[in-house]
């Protein structure tokens, strides 16, 4: 219902995945954040068969968000976006001549939901078949619908329980800074977690594991 | 004079009319009185029943002459007079119970008394208001004189003056629109949105400020109250003048319109954006200056 920024914080030093989520855990409790539940979000890819040859093969990925359970939202990147029921994904089955699943492909972030005043903050690991890759932290400050005024001031917020590792502006807001967030079906937050999905995808091994 | 005449005239009909009431009443319990008592003793059965059918017979005639005397009463009486309309309030008057449930004598002294409160209200501001570098003797002597002088109701105004204030404040301020309601009676409730940051319910009496309630952009009206709603009805208490309350309105207006950088302006003292969460909710009255809610004073 408000601004949404969506970042990945990078590991702290020699630890896991599982450890840092801790540690941030810890810092919001010492700000006295209430955690109020669980959240997922998640991505799963489909590959639109049938393109004339020469052209690359167009994805669409289709997300979830537990914040809006009924619906689901289709988009291609940086393309047009869909806002559907629930039922759309018995729909892409019904579709499957012309969208093949990648099944290896799907990523999800999940995690516990805090809420400090008049912030909603999400902390959750991303994980790719079973693997985890990265840690995603979402900042939803719920009274103000403009993103350009209040960027200051969630960067303000996130610098309290984040330390030094502040993402700059996301490429979301460079595009309307003045404009209204569509609050209804939270196409721009879903933008800023494709993104942070595609790049934990190429991100092929997370390096901290494999020591 | 001729009402006089009229009045007393009624008077005098009203309460022969009473008496006759009186009369009548007593005629009819007679009557009743002897049914009740029955036949009295006497020597024979003729002579008990002749007794008591002229008695029966008496008692009737007297119940038909007090009648008559009350019928022709009444056509005297006449109407009672309409030259003093009381319209609602007169209707409590009608009341008979008084002891019980003295509403109109209360709302006659309730009145009177707020009549006087507001000429004292306005004799003691118009004194508070004079600068005390002047030399007070003069003043007196000169207000002494003016005191009969009756002070003008603000309090009654038309609703299209009011109207007029109102768009001609809201055409000050490009980045805040102001819509009028009025859904009871002459009460005008203002739906005030500031750009796409909060907008304020406000309801006002005739041109003074009565309320208001702060909402966010996209909350629900029915949400709990929040920081900015408090500070808002601390606003409309601090910016008072009996006098001239179209200024009032506008000195408001100016102070809630600093809102509109609401999410953008740090704190003044402590500099920083957020304190305890909260941005800086509090607007000084006179600098209009940002400060949070802890660190204002």
């Amino acid at each position: 219902m408000g601004v949404t920024c969506v970042c990945q914080v990078p590991l702290a030093e020699g630890k896991s995945v599982q450890q840092t989520i801790d540690i941030l855990h810890k810092k919001l409790e010492q700000l006295s954040a209430v955690k109020q539940g669980n959240f997922t979000v998640d991505c799963e890819t489909y590959h639109a068969t049938g393109n004339a040859s020469g052209q690359p093969t167009k994805l669409l990925y289709v997300m979830h968000n537990s914040e809006t359970p009924l619906s689901c939202l289709a988009l291609f990147e940086g393309g047009p976006c869909l806002t559907a029921d629930g039922n759309f994904d018995v729909l892409m089955i019904k579709l499957k001549s012309h969208f093949q699943n990648a099944k290896g492909h799907k990523v999800e972030s999940r995690g516990s939901r805090y809420r400090y005043c008049d912030f909603l903050i999400k902390v959750g690991a991303v994980t790719m078949s079973s693997s985890a890759r990265g840690i995603s932290v979402e900042v939803e400050y719920c009274p103000c619908v403009v993103p350009g005024d209040c960027w200051n001031l969630m960067k303000e917020f996130m610098q309290s329980f984040l330390g030094p590792s502040i993402p700059e502006l996301p490429s979301v807001f460079a595009t309307k800074p003045e404009g209204l967030y569509v609050p209804a079906d939270c196409v721009d937050t879903m933008t800023q977690y494709l993104e942070l999905f595609s790049k934990v995808r190429k991100q092929q091994v997370l390096p901290g594991t494999t020591r | 004079m001729a009402d006089a005449m009229n009045v007393g005239v009624n008077l005098e009909a009203f309460s022969q009319a009473i008496n006759a009431i009186q009369a009548l009443r007593s005629s009819v319990t007679r009557v009743f009185d002897s049914l009740k008592d029955g036949m009295k003793n006497k020597e024979t059965l003729e002579g008990r029943e002749k007794v008591f059918i002229t008695e029966f017979q008496d008692n009737l005639q007297s119940v038909n002459r007090d009648l008559n005397e009350l019928e022709r009463l009444s056509t005297l009486v006449g109407r009672p007079s309409e030259s003093h309309p009381l319209h609602n309030s007169g209707l409590l008057s009608l009341d008979p119970v008084q002891d019980k449930t003295p509403l109109y004598s209360q709302l006659l002294q309730a009145y009177k008394w707020s009549n006087k409160l507001q000429y004292h209200a306005g004799l003691a501001s118009s004194l508070l208001n004079q600068q005390s570098l002047k030399r007070s003797a003069n003043q007196m002597g000169a207000s002494a004189k003016r005191r009969p002088k009756v002070q003008p109701s603000t309090l009654v105004l038309p609703p299209q003056y009011v109207d007029d204030v109102i768009s001609r404040i809201g055409r000050m301020f490009p980045d805040m629109s102001i819509e009028l309601f009025r859904p009871n009676g002459t009460s005008a409730v203002l739906l005030v949105t500031l750009g796409k940051v909060l907008k304020a319910i406000v309801v006002m009496r005739s041109l003074f400020i009565d309320r208001t309630i702060v909402r966010g952009f996209s909350e629900n009206v029915y949400s709990e109250d929040g920081k900015v709603t408090d500070h808002a009805t601390t606003a409309l208490l601090h910016y008072q003048l009996p006098q001239m309350p179209d200024v009032v309105v506008r000195s408001f207006m100016t102070w809630l319109r600093s809102y509109i950088k609401l999410f953008q302006t740090p704190c003044q003292r402590c500099g920083k954006f957020l304190q305890e969460g909260l941005p800086p909710t509090w607007r000084d009255f006179r600098t209009l200056e940002a400060f949070h809610d802890t660190c204002r004073q």
